[in-house]
C-alpha cells in the first residue's frame, strides 16, 4: 500500500515516530512513484520557506523597536540619573528662603508609601538631609499582581510622570516647605563652624544654613578649605571674603 | 536559566533572540511591514512590563510568539471587517502589496506568489504553516502556543500544504 501526503508530510516535518518512520524509509527505498512525491512535498516546504522575511528586511524593524523600547522603557546606563539625585542637585540655591523641602507628587492611589503608608497616595520625596531608606519606598500597583513591586529608585522621574500620565492620573509635584526646627531642639553635638555676618547666616557642622531668626536658608552646605560656603551642588554660595570660620 | 523578563540584561538577552522569530510571525500572518513591527513593539513592551517570570529562553519566546500572533491575527480580521465594509463603496481594483515593489524590496515572483497565498490561507491553516515554515516550531511546540492537540497540528499543516500546493500552481497556469 502506498504512503499518503498526510503522512508523508509528518515524515518530512521529522514527526513520524517508530517504527513509522522505518517503514515509510524503506516503502520509499523502493517506491519511485512515493519517492517522486515526497520530493514534490519537500520542494513545495522549501519554496514556502523561501519567502520568509529575510535577515536585511528584519534588521531595521529590530533597531527601531528596540531603541524606541530603550529610550521609553529600559534605563540608560551609567548616564541615567535617578529622580533622588537629581532632587538632591536641585536642592541647594532653589531652596533658599525655604526652611527644608520635599518635593511631593500627587497622584492617585498608584504608590503608597512603605506599607503602613499614607492612603491619601503621596510620593514623598526626600531632601538630601532626611534619612530615609529607599526600600521603604515602593511601586504598588492595584491592578496588576502584587507580584511586581518595584523600588521607585529604578525610576527617573520622566519615567514616573509618563507613567502616572499614561494610566490617566492627576499628576501634581509641589515643593512642600516645612517648618523649621527651633534652635533649641537642637542637638547639642551641632556647633556653629562659620558666619556670614553681612547677612546674618550662620552655617553649622549639620551643614544647615540659617538666617538670624532661625530659618533653614539652604542645606547640605559645607565650608570648604578656602573658606568659601558650598551648597551640595558644588554652588558657591558665599565667598571667602563673606565667611568667618568659627573654630 | 530563569528568565525575568522585567530585568534589563535578561530583556536584552530575550529580544536579541527572539525579534527576528517574532517579527517573521508577525510580518506572514499580516504581510504589512509596518504593521508587523508595530505589533513586535506591543508585545515586547507587554513582555518588559509585566515583569514575568520564565522558566527557559524557550517558554519565554513561546509567550511572545502566542502574544504576536494573537495580536496579528486580530489586526488581520479588523482589516476584513474594515474593508469588507468599504468595499461595497469603493468596487475599485484592489492594489496586490506583494507586487508593489516601490516600498519594499523588489521581490522575487516566486517569493512575491508564495507570500500572496499564503496570505490567502485561511487563518487556522495559516498560523500553523507561520508557526512551522517561518518560526521553525515543531508540532508540540505549536500545539503548546496555540493549545490544539499535536494531531490536529499535524492535520492542519498537511491541508495547509495542500491548499498551498493548489494555489501555487494556479498561479503558475495563470502566468503567460
Ligand atoms: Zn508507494
Amino acid at each position: 500500500m502506498c504512503l499518503d501526503d498526510q503522512i508523508l508530510n509528518t515524515y518530512l516535518d521529522n514527526e513520524l515516530t517508530e517504527p513509522w518512520k522505518s517503514q515509510v524509509e524503506e516503502h520509499l527505498s523502493y517506491c519511485p512513484s512515493c519517492r517522486a512525491r515526497y520530493q514534490n512535498l519537500l520542494q513545495l516546504s522549501d519554496t514556502i520557506k523561501s519567502s520568509e522575511l529575510t535577515e536585511e528586511e528584519i534588521r531595521p524593524h529590530q533597531d527601531r523597536v528596540l531603541s524606541m523600547i530603550e529610550k521609553n522603557y529600559l534605563s540608560k546606563g551609567k548616564s541615567k540619573k535617578s529622580f533622588f539625585k537629581r532632587t538632591f542637585k536641585v536642592s541647594g540655591p532653589q531652596l533658599m528662603g525655604v526652611a527644608a523641602a520635599f518635593v511631593v507628587v500627587f497622584v492617585g492611589s498608584w504608590a503608597v508609601f512603605g506599607n503602613s503608608g499614607s492612603s491619601d497616595g503621596q510620593i514623598i520625596l526626600p531632601d538630601v538631609n532626611t534619612t530615609i531608606d529607599l526600600n521603604n519606598i515602593t511601586q504598588t500597583r492595584s491592578s496588576d499582581n502584587a507580584t511586581t513591586s518595584k523600588s521607585l529608585e529604578n525610576y527617573s522621574l520622566d519615567e514616573i510622570l509618563k507613567n502616572l500620565d499614561a494610566r490617566g492620573y492627576d499628576v501634581d509635584i509641589r515643593l512642600k516647605s516645612i517648618q523649621p526646627l527651633s534652635l533649641d531642639k537642637m542637638s547639642s553635638e551641632v556647633k556653629v563652624i562659620a558666619t556670614v555676618s553681612d547677612k546674618g547666616i550662620t552655617i553649622t557642622s549639620d551643614g544647615l544654613a540659617r538666617n538670624a531668626d532661625g530659618t533653614i536658608v539652604a542645606t547640605g552646605v559645607l565650608v570648604d578649605d578656602k573658606n568659601e560656603v558650598v551648597a551640595s551642588d558644588g554652588t558657591v554660595l558665599f565667598t571667602a571674603e563673606e565667611t568667618q570660620v568659627v573654630e | 536559566m530563569e528568565i525575568r523578563s522585567g530585568d534589563e540584561l535578561a530583556f536584552r538577552q530575550v529580544y536579541n533572540e527572539v525579534f527576528p522569530v517574532v517579527m517573521k510571525v508577525a510580518y506572514h500572518v499580516t504581510y504589512n511591514q509596518d504593521v508587523a513591527e508595530d505589533i513586535c513593539q506591543d508585545a515586547f513592551i507587554r513582555f518588559y512590563d509585566k515583569d514575568m517570570s520564565f522558566p527557559s529562553m524557550d517558554d519565554a519566546k513561546f509567550w511572545l510568539i502566542r502574544v504576536v500572533k494573537n495580536l496579528a491575527i486580530n489586526h488581520v480580521k479588523r482589516k476584513v471587517r474594515e474593508s469588507a465594509s468599504l468595499e461595497k463603496v469603493m468596487r475599485g481594483p484592489q492594489v496586490n502589496p506583494f507586487k508593489d515593489g516601490a516600498s519594499e524590496l523588489i521581490l522575487k515572483e516566486s517569493t512575491a506568489a508564495v507570500r500572496k497565498a499564503v496570505s490567502e490561507l485561511p487563518e487556522i491553516y495559516k498560523t500553523v504553516i507561520v508557526l512551522r515554515e517561518y518560526a521553525g516550531l515543531n508540532y508540540k511546540e505549536i500545539a503548546g502556543v496555540l493549545k490544539i492537540s499535536e494531531s490536529n497540528v499535524k492535520v492542519r499543516v498537511h491541508r495547509a500544504r495542500k491548499e498551498l500546493e493548489a494555489m501555487l500552481n494556479r498561479e503558475e497556469v495563470n502566468v503567460p
